[in-house]
C-alpha cells in the first residue's frame, strides 16, 4: 500500500515537472506563429497586388507562384482580416480575449 | 569602342539611322556585330529592306540583326510558369491561379519586365558570341528606367531571399526543437528562382556598370530640346553609373544653302552645335549630315561612312 502511494506521488511528481518544464510546447507555438508571420510578409512583398496594392515586379514573381499557391487563399483571407495590430500583439500574450 | 553599344535619345532625333549606320561600318570593318531592336515601334528592318523576327538573322557579312519582340516574350515567360503550375499543383488551384497570371498578363510594366530580361539574356549569353552588340533602344524616359532596373531589383531581390530564408529557418525551428537546416532552405524551389535572378542581375549589373565594356551613344539634333534632355539623361545615367561615351549629332545641315530659310535655320544650328561642344567636351562627338533623300537599304553605307 505505501509502495503504491508512493509510486504514485512520485509519478505525479514527474508529471509536475515533466508540465512545468515543458518549455518547448509554448516556444514551438511562438516559433509558428512568427515564421507564419514572415512567409505572410514574405508572399506580402511579392504578390501585393493581389490585395489591390500595386508593385511594378508583379511580373518577376510570377515564376514563384507555382510554390506558394497553395498558400495563397489562405494568405489573401488573413490579410483581409487583419484588422488591428495590437489584437495580434496581445493576442501573443494571451491578452485579447 | 565598347563591346556593347546602346543608342538613345529623344524620340524622332535618329536613333534607328544612328545604330544601324554604326553596326554596319562595324560589320565592314570586319567584327561580327549584332544589332538588336528594342523599341516597341520597330525600325531597323525598314533601313536594311529585311523582315528582322526575334531570331537572330543574318543581314549581311558579319552584320546579324534581331528584334525583341516583349509581348511574345511576356507570353513565352506566361506559359513557362502555368506549365509550372500544371507539374506543382491540383488541378482546381490552377485554374484560379491561371486567372491571376491572365491578370497580370495586361498589367502595366509588364512588357518592359519582359523587354529587360530578354535584354540581359542577350547580354549574358552573346557577349562572347559577338565582337560587337549595338542596342538600338527606345525614346530617353523609357531606356533610362530600363537601365536603372537592376539596380532596383537587385536591391529587391536581396530583401526578399532574406525574408524566405528567415521564415523557412523559423518554420524548420518550430519543428525540429530549435533546429535549422541550411542546405534544406538553400534547396527551396524558391530561394533557388530567387537567387537565379540575382544571379542574372548582377551579373549584368556588372557588365553594363564596365566601362570598358559598355558604352551609352546619346544621338541628338542641334536644336534646343535635344540637347536640355540628353543633359538630363546623362546626368541620371551618370547616377546609375552607366558610361555615356558618345554624342552623336544628326541631320547636320549642308553648307551650301541658298533660301534664306534654310540659311537662318544653319546659323541657329551652329550657336547649338557650339552648345553641344562646349556641354558634352568630355565625351566624344560625332556629327552626321543630313540626306536629301530617305533612310533605307541603298543609302545607309553612305552614312555608314561617318562613324
Amino acid at each position: 500500500m505505501d509502495k503504491e502511494k508512493f509510486k504514485e506521488i512520485l509519478e505525479n511528481f514527474k508529471l509536475f515537472f515533466q508540465g512545468a518544464l515543458d518549455f518547448n510546447r509554448k516556444s514551438r507555438s511562438i516559433l509558428e506563429k512568427e515564421a507564419h508571420n514572415e512567409m505572410d510578409n514574405f508572399i506580402l512583398l511579392c504578390f501585393a497586388d493581389m490585395l489591390g496594392l500595386p508593385i511594378p515586379t508583379t511580373y518577376y514573381t510570377l515564376e514563384i507562384l507555382p510554390y506558394i499557391a497553395e498558400d495563397l487563399e489562405d494568405w489573401q483571407r488573413r490579410m483581409m482580416d487583419r484588422k488591428s495590430i495590437w489584437g495580434e500583439r496581445w493576442g501573443d500574450f494571451d491578452l485579447d480575449a | 569602342m565598347n563591346r556593347i553599344i546602346l543608342f538613345g535619345g529623344k524620340g524622332g532625333v535618329g536613333k534607328t539611322t544612328c545604330s544601324a549606320s554604326y553596326a554596319l561600318s562595324c560589320a565592314k570593318a570586319g567584327k561580327k556585330t549584332l544589332i538588336v531592336s528594342t523599341d516597341p515601334a520597330h525600325s531597323t528592318a525598314d533601313i536594311f529592306g529585311k523582315s528582322i523576327g526575334e531570331e537572330i538573322i543574318k543581314l549581311e557579312e558579319n552584320l546579324y540583326a534581331l528584334e525583341i519582340n516583349s509581348e511574345m516574350e511576356s507570353k513565352k515567360y506566361m506559359n513557362k510558369v502555368k506549365g509550372d503550375l500544371k507539374n506543382v499543383l491540383s488541378p482546381i488551384i490552377v485554374k484560379e491561379i491561371n486567372k491571376q497570371i491572365d491578370a497580370a498578363a495586361i498589367s502595366p510594366g509588364t512588357e518592359e519586365a519582359a523587354l529587360f530580361d530578354k535584354m540581359v539574356e542577350i547580354i549574358i549569353e552573346k557577349y562572347d558570341a559577338f565582337e560587337k552588340i549595338v542596342f538600338d533602344t527606345a525614346p530617353t524616359g523609357h531606356t533610362v528606367r530600363l537601365l536603372s532596373l537592376p539596380h532596383l531589383l537587385g536591391a529587391w531581390l536581396d530583401t526578399l531571399i532574406e525574408k524566405r530564408v528567415k521564415a523557412l529557418g523559423l518554420m524548420q525551428m518550430a519543428n525540429n526543437a530549435g533546429k535549422k537546416n541550411k542546405e534544406e532552405i538553400m534547396n527551396d524551389p524558391v530561394i533557388k528562382i530567387l537567387s537565379g535572378r540575382l544571379d542574372k542581375i548582377n551579373k549584368v549589373k556588372d557588365i553594363i556598370m564596365d566601362k570598358e565594356k559598355v558604352s551609352f551613344a546619346f544621338v541628338l539634333n542641334a536644336e534646343k530640346l535635344p540637347i536640355e534632355e540628353t543633359k538630363k539623361a546623362i546626368k541620371l545615367l551618370e547616377e546609375y553609373k552607366i558610361n555615356v561615351g558618345y554624342i552623336v549629332v544628326n541631320r547636320i545641315l549642308p553648307d551650301s544653302i541658298e533660301s534664306d530659310f534654310w540659311n537662318n535655320k544653319k546659323q541657329l544650328e551652329s550657336k547649338y552645335l557650339q552648345e553641344i561642344f562646349d556641354t558634352f567636351k568630355n565625351k566624344k562627338i560625332i556629327l552626321i549630315p543630313m540626306l536629301n533623300s530617305d533612310m533605307g537599304p541603298n543609302n545607309i553605307s553612305e552614312i555608314a561612312k561617318y562613324w
